[in-house]
């Protein structure tokens, strides 16, 4: 029985993982920068949410479109008025730049809601199949972090703005004289990126506590997946989500907690040496 | 003669550091020992970083490594010096193994891959406790002296490590390897095609930018005397390299260091006196040097830059004039 | 963003002023100021806990300067804090601490929250033989490198271990098992191998040992592998928000052992409120509870309950044993130098090391190593809103309850 728990624990992290990464690999994958605000947007969604819900009182899963459209507004901006600017500059500037902008936000966030660990308190139980658990807050989160990643993948693939960002990531020069605005693309989908990242951010807030100091746990994550299930696709961070939430599950029940996270990253360098392409094997950007 | 000035300037920067333990207090001298300690660190950064154009984030890895191959041969009873020896070694057969591995990969990949080996070497150690100590840390035993001597001795070997550095970086710019290594920044296909063997330049210049990060990883920890897992393989520290790097200027000789004196001379009047936003306020720098210092401070046209401002500041004035 | 620059520019000038007037002006300060210096992480992953240690001593300062200074030899002595922020960073710490000794000439060091950044900063001390108090450093192996500038004001983990063993087994006599679960971090791993070697010795049977690294997002394998255990006895330690996702867990996964610990978990208030109803039941042990009533103490504050109303009159909040401790250490400082009626640096050393006093936070007695001797600490449980306290029977309130 308990491989089956082990199996189960694994999956519904992995969904919650998955969450991590889609905003990232989605950056990554179109406007070729390694966003290293990643993982403030998520705690800072996570921490919005909790505000809200202390204030309101109203249902995570209620405020989680406004937190998404804020941080979506968030992004956008720092996308059109900063990153934009180097937007075609090699790795090394536009991954220096988002760590200063990291900085500043990070710091503002100390400030603001100093580095107490919060955590919406819905508890909403456990639903106990013979032998297994399966949390209630959790399965509702992956409910949530599916839907989302669902309805992501039907924007990219069906919707005007959608067709426009694959467009922009195929031949940025093309889709200029096809008349695409490429800056106001870039924004958006650094938009959408801030935009999953806060509702991850929502998410979490009823299943993790959030606190500032786990920006760079949430990063590493997301770097692990996104290479794990190879970039720049929908499904593919899916994949890679479920498959790291697996690996640390089963590595936590046999070789021990302390090896668990280790054992993801010598997966990633492996993978990127071997299959840059990830195990979705979905072709890359470069 | 550009070549003189150079040399010339980095002559008297030395000197001007050599001298504090003559004519500043202990506290100025902690400075001097950090200033030389990074500008090792940027220095060797620029090998893979600057002349190689690889965008390379395991310098903590490295460090780290040093850390503790320095404490635990000392703590088993290697005399110092040979200790430090040692972990210089170790770090450089580490850095040429690894690198055999991870400079298959490029741009995007490579950063990331580079800055996923300083957490992996993290929590090797950390969870390796029957000879690192683990989450506990290690004390090291330590150095013997006053204040006065022990800041000036480590002070001492950071700056000889410091000449060392430079001094190969100099001879790596003026050597085939370094021409070699410019190629592939360029365009490695063609360097390639034009007989460039880029693994074997690529994979010395990355062990480079690891051997002296060794030694002064090596040399910090007996001057702390303890060290733990999340400060030796610290993600700041290897992020804010490059940023000093790219302060002064990528690819020059000059460069890293002019970047590491400037950035920790910002960094001890941020955080001295604006206690709780100093972190926000280097982000801003690091936000501000990106946009209107890309090529860091030694790429200045400063005669072209007065001209500039001098006009700006003239259609200011005869703006406000006309408003009056 | 504007106002914070203008708060910027103001602290930049105070601060400018302060250098000159302390640079214009030495001999002055020399004499009839005592000037604490204090590195804190009041940001990076330790901001919490700096905080505390700002907030507590910003009332003790408070206190001493509404009486006039303190009293040395006869005459009003002023005291004054130097305070950096070392960004949770080692290397920073260091270097503060050199800061604080050579540049802002301070008479001693407070240490920073935990037994790692205490080591580095000890280092410092010890070479330029300025004293040191640390008040949030338990774990021995801070204290047994020889250094003789070192004190400090908590008591080793070893004894909390030893008598929560003891206390549990003569609660539930049918007590068997136990399973443990710590951080891979300096004090969460050494209360968790103190307890491991406790309970081997007094019977139990540990039926779980397992470390987590730094960094570790969730705990479902572990939480998996001791429902499979079935211990009766769960024993986890971390930094807050580690107990709180593993409290939290434990329940969701169906581990219904009658008694589950957390260190230091219930000891701080984020851990109570992040939990809600999930932390009823929840034990710990603790330094200081300031239920505990001690009178005729040293010090501002003459007793507990004394600290307490101040305390919470102005913080709105329960203070914890980081907040008691600090003030202690504070307190204990000034009776040093009261001793030796200077502060000088040797002879308050000297004093430091005689000292036998006792303050609100309970008494103080260095021993050999410069760790406060070992007494009788509290153990505590979340019952209902309160957390009450089951032990030692002098300050007990309340009877151990099982978890159901």
């Amino acid at each position: 029985m308990d491989i089956l728990q082990i199996l189960l624990n694994g999956i519904v992290l992995g969904s919650l993982y998955a969450c991590i990464a889609i905003g990232f690999s989605l950056v990554w994958g179109v406007l070729n920068i390694i966003n290293m605000l990643h993982g403030s947007f998520i705690i800072l969604g996570g921490y919005l949410t909790f505000f809200a819900w202390q204030y309101s009182g109203m249902n995570p899963v209620v405020i989680l479109p406004i937190i998404a459209i804020i941080l979506f507004g968030l992004g956008y901006g720092l996308q059109y008025f900063f990153i934009n600017k180097v937007v075609m500059a090699p790795v090394l500037t536009t991954l220096t730049l988002t760590f200063g902008l990291d900085m500043i936000l990070y710091n503002l966030m100390t400030v603001l809601f100093t580095a107490t660990p919060r955590r919406v308190t819905l508890d909403l139980g456990t639903l106990s199949v013979g032998d297994l658990y399966l949390p209630i807050d959790r399965l509702l989160g992956m409910g949530l972090a599916l839907l989302l990643t669902a309805i992501l993948f039907l924007v990219m693939r069906a919707s005007k703005i959608g067709r426009a960002i694959v467009a922009v990531r195929m031949d940025r020069q093309a889709a200029t004289l096809m008349g695409i605005r490429v800056n106001h693309v870039y924004a958006i989908t650094f938009g959408i990126g801030a935009l999953m990242a806060g509702a991850a951010g929502a998410i979490f807030s009823m299943v993790f506590p959030i606190t500032t100091n786990l920006t760079g746990t949430f990063l590493g994550k997301a770097f692990v997946i996104c290479v794990i299930g190879g970039l720049g696709s929908v499904p593919g961070a899916l994949i890679g989500g479920i498959a790291l939430g697996m690996i640390e599950s089963i590595a936590g029940y046999t070789i021990g907690p302390q090896n668990a996270t280790t054992v993801g990253f010598v997966l990633m360098l492996i993978l990127l040496v071997v299959r840059p392409t990830g195990i979705a094997g979905v072709k890359g950007y470069e | 003669m550009k070549q003189l000035l150079c040399f010339g300037a980095f002559a008297l920067w030395v000197a001007m550091i050599a001298a504090t333990p003559l004519l500043a207090d202990n506290y100025t001298i902690r400075i001097a020992i950090s200033v030389s300690m990074f500008s090792v660190m940027a220095v060797s950064w620029n090998f893979i970083g600057g002349f190689t154009g690889y965008p390379s984030f395991s310098t903590a890895a490295f460090f780290g490594i040093g850390c503790y191959a320095g404490a635990i041969a000392q703590r088993n009873g290697v005399p110092l010096v040979l200790a430090w020896m040692f972990a210089t070694i170790l770090v450089a057969v580490f850095a040429a193994l690894l690198g055999a591995i991870i400079l298959r990969l490029k741009g995007h990949y490579f950063a990331i891959g580079s800055i996923a080996i300083v957490e992996l070497t993290r929590l090797i150690t950390s969870s390796w406790g029957s000879l690192t100590g683990g989450g506990d840390g290690l004390n090291v035993p330590l150095l013997q002296g006053n204040p006065q001597e022990v800041a000036g001795l480590v002070l001492y070997v950071m700056l000889g490590i410091l000449v060392l550095a430079f001094v190969t970086s100099v001879y790596v710019d003026r050597s085939r390897l370094g021409f070699g290594l410019k190629c592939i920044s360029q365009n490695e296909d063609a360097a390639n095609m034009v007989g460039v063997n880029t693994t074997a330049f690529k994979i010395v210049a990355y062990t480079l930018s690891a051997v002296f990060c060794g030694a002064v990883g090596a040399v910090y920890a007996s001057w702390v005397g303890y060290i733990d897992p999340t400060d030796s393989f610290s993600i700041l520290l290897t992020l804010k390299v490059p940023v000093m790097v790219l302060l002064g200027g990528a690819g020059t000789l000059l460069g890293p260091i002019l970047g590491t004196g400037v950035f920790i001379l910002l960094e001890e009047i941020f955080w001295a006196n604006f206690l709780e936003w100093n972190r926000a306020i280097l982000g801003g720098i690091i936000v501000f040097l990106i946009f209107f210092l890309p090529n860091g401070l030694l790429k200045i046209q400063y005669l072209q830059l007065y001209a500039a401002v001098s006009r700006k500041l003239s259609i200011g004035s005869s703006k406000s004039g006309a408003g009056s | 963003m504007n106002m914070t620059l203008k708060n910027g520019l103001k602290v930049a000038g105070l601060t400018f002023g302060l250098a000159m007037a302390s640079a214009v002006t030495p001999a002055v300060a020399a004499d009839d100021v005592l000037v604490i210096g204090a590195p804190l992480a009041l940001t990076g992953g330790l901001a919490d806990e700096g905080k505390k240690q700002q907030d507590v001593w910003k009332l003790w300062l408070d206190k001493i300067n509404a009486a006039g200074g303190i009293d040395v030899d006869g005459k009003k002595m002023q005291v004054k804090f130097v305070e950096y922020d070392y960004q949770t960073d080692g290397k920073r710490a260091g270097q503060l601490a050199e800061k604080l000794i050579t540049d802002d000439n301070v008479d001693v060091l407070m240490a920073p929250f935990g037994s790692g950044h205490t080591k580095i900063i000890a280092a410092v001390a010890e070479r330029y033989q300025v004293p040191m108090l640390a008040c949030v450093a338990s774990s021995t192996s801070v204290y047994d490198q020889g250094f003789k500038y070192l004190f400090g004001t908590l008591a080793p983990n070893t004894g909390m271990t030893e008598s929560m063993v003891e206390f549990f087994k003569a609660q539930k006599p049918d007590l068997k098992t136990v399973a443990i679960y710590g951080r891979d971090d300096v004090f969460p791993k050494s209360m968790a191998s103190a307890l491991a070697a406790s309970a081997e010795s007094g019977g139990l049977d540990v039926v779980y040992n397992e470390l987590y690294a730094v960094g570790t997002m969730d705990h479902s394998a572990a939480v998996s592998a001791i429902k499979s255990a079935n211990p009766d006895w769960v024993y986890m330690t971390g930094y807050t928000q580690d107990l709180i996702l593993g409290r939290k867990q434990l329940s969701d996964m169906g581990v219904t052992s009658p008694i589950i610990t957390m260190v230091t978990g219930p000891a701080y208030r984020e851990f109570t409120e992040g939990l809600g109803e999930l932390a009823d039941g929840v034990t710990s042990s603790t330094w200081w509870h300031h239920s505990t009533a001690y009178t005729d103490a040293v010090g501002p504050w003459s007793t507990t309950a004394s600290f307490y109303a101040d305390f919470t009159a102005a913080y709105k909040s329960d203070p914890d044993y980081v907040h008691a401790s600090c003030a202690a250490a504070a307190d204990v400082l000034v009776s040093a130098v009261q001793a030796a009626g200077s502060k000088d640096k040797q002879a308050v050393r000297d004093a430091l090391a005689a000292t036998d006093i006792l303050t609100f936070y309970g008494p103080i007695d260095f021993g050999d190593n410069g760790m406060n001797q070992g007494r009788e600490m509290p153990i505590i449980q979340v019952q209902g809103d309160a957390i009450k306290v089951l032990y030692p029977e002098s300050i007990k309130n309340a009877d151990l309850k099982m978890i159901d």
